[in-house]
């Protein structure tokens, strides 16, 4: 345990040296989710409505994707592909250090500047969209969003870990990366709720694991679902098979492995 | 006159050098195509589906709305085949100090940097798609074939704008060494700039008119091919790009005195 809170302490401090590229991106951010809140009102003002969400639900639904964006989804591939393209996976071959574990500890700690700096973007935007925000009326529910978020933050950490992965097999892994990230990204619900994608698709997308990373959180939030419990359950269902394959494809790929660089 | 006609030239030579450099490799090209036209596929499934919902937006209809979003394909693609791939390379230039070679030759930096990589495949599939967007939409709307000329200059002068964003953001890079984040903000300033002006209100209209101007690079074309023409929003466009071109070179210009030249 102790060499995980080393990594975890050494990744924080790195990440709170680099900071300037973090506080540029919550910039962009925050300007994409500006455009949509003002997008969303327009769309409202004209007396449209997108099913069965109100103006607020939908501002709503909006702030608590910024948020979970940054908190909950994971973006470490990128690194993972850069480590066993660049052959530094080599030193994790004869180190006693478990890989999934060490990466899930890179991917907490280079969250915590993010999720302080994002939590004051989302308080800044709160303060002059307030009235339009949808606060839950049992304060329970925010007790179970939390539990919710908790458990997409590993799935997604799982899924994000297992694309990484693919790197062992392919050489040129950029655009395939950035299409199956999209891919479960779009799934999750980031771009929009899923219960608005046309039935055949919300079908898809509710049989998928991918929803309870984005979607069921914020539905949990907004008291949209009847029984969290189930969701949860079915999300732990998830998360351990999702590692299982995250496991296999890891075997697998130490076979195919060939040690470029260093 | 002949320093317009030296830079036509030297644009030709650095377009064929990268054009035989990008034919080495074939995949990749297929890929990158493959890549935009799945991006651009869910740009369309994103505004189909809201479509499903609505009649309007801002008082645009839907083929409207597709007119809008082809546009900005197109400009990105002008962009890549003008600007962009260089200015996504700046940091790199920054850190090991081979910006030092673009400072010694005989033609602006910025000019250099942008000619340096221009690239026809990078965003090839996002224009050809913006294109068939915009085609689609266009034979729907019934704005007669006298739109177009009109159209392309305003695709000109979003060029500019763009253009004149992608520098002020990148001045930057000499106090922050690298450009990948600066470049994200310059990617986000296009990914926003396919919804329609319309529905931007009050204080966030003035910023993203003058400081952020995303309400005019693709509606200012787009309202002239969708029927929707406007001449106070073309001469606003106009007078943005002016004002924005010169306050980014000066900017630019300013900022290339902190260069520090690094490692060299």
């Amino acid at each position: 345990m102790r060499k995980y809170l080393t990594v975890f302490r050494v990744n924080w401090q790195n990440s709170l040296q680099y900071r300037a590229p973090t506080v540029i991106y919550i910039l962009g951010y925050t300007l994409y989710i500006s455009v949509l809140l003002f997008l969303w009102t327009a769309i409202y003002g004209e007396g449209g409505r997108m099913g069965p969400y109100s103006l607020s639900e939908m501002m709503t639904y909006y702030l608590l994707q910024f948020v979970i964006n940054s908190v909950v989804l994971s973006y470490v591939s990128w690194e993972i592909i850069d480590h066993i393209r660049e052959g530094f996976f080599s030193h994790f071959l004869v180190k006693p250090i478990n890989y999934f574990a060490y990466w899930f500890t890179i991917n907490l700690s280079g969250k915590l500047f993010e999720t302080v700096l994002i939590l004051l973007a989302a308080a800044g935007i709160g303060l002059v969209v307030g009235p339009h925000v949808a606060f839950p009326s049992d304060p329970r529910t925010y007790a179970t969003f939390l539990v919710a978020a908790g458990l997409g933050l590993v799935l997604a950490f799982e899924l994000e870990f297992c694309i990484g992965l693919i790197a062992f097999w392919l050489i040129q892994v950029r655009v395939f990366k950035y299409m199956l990230q999209y891919a479960v990204f779009f799934f999750a619900g980031t771009l929009l709720p899923l219960d608005l994608f046309p039935r055949a698709l919300a079908e898809v997308a509710a049989r998928l694991p991918f929803q309870y990373l984005v979607f069921v959180p914020i539905q949990i939030f907004l008291e949209k679902r009847p029984a969290p419990l189930a969701d949860f359950a079915a999300a732990g269902v998830w998360i351990v098979a999702v590692y299982l394959l995250a496991r296999w494809v890891l075997a697998r790929g130490i076979v195919r492995y060939e040690a470029v660089g260093n | 006159m002949c320093a317009v006609r030296r830079t036509f030239r030297l644009y030709g030579s650095f377009l064929a050098q990268n054009l035989k450099n990008e034919m080495v490799y074939r995949a990749n090209f297929v890929l990158l195509v493959g890549m935009d036209l799945f991006f651009m596929g869910i740009n369309v499934a994103f505004f189909a589906i809201l479509y499903a919902n609505v009649t309007t937006i801002g008082g645009w209809t839907f083929h409207q709305t597709l007119i809008l979003v082809g546009s900005v394909g197109l400009v990105r693609e002008a962009a890549y085949l003008l600007f962009r791939q260089g200015f996504l390379e700046l940091g790199d230039y920054v850190r090991t100090g081979q910006f030092d070679a673009l400072l010694v030759k005989p033609i602006r930096p910025n000019i250099h940097l942008g000619f340096r990589h221009v690239s026809l495949t990078e965003s090839l599939g996002e224009g050809l798609m913006g294109l068939a967007l915009v085609g689609y939409g266009f034979a729907h709307v019934g704005t007669g074939w006298a739109a177009i000329p009109l159209y392309v200059l305003m695709l000109g002068v979003s060029l500019v704008i763009y253009y004149a964003f992608c520098l002020a953001i990148n001045s930057a890079v000499f106090w922050i060494i690298k450009s990948q984040e600066l470049n994200s903000i310059v990617y986000t300033f296009m990914e926003t700039a396919r919804y329609p002006r319309d529905i931007y209100r009050g204080l966030g209209k003035a910023i993203f008119t003058f400081v952020i101007p995303i309400s005019l690079i693709a509606t200012v074309p787009a309202s002239v091919l969708a029927g929707r023409l406007d001449w106070g929003l073309i001469a606003l466009a106009v007078i943005v790009a002016v004002g924005m071109m010169s306050g980014a070179t000066v900017l630019w210009n300013w900022s290339l005195r902190h260069y520090s030249s690094a490692s060299s």
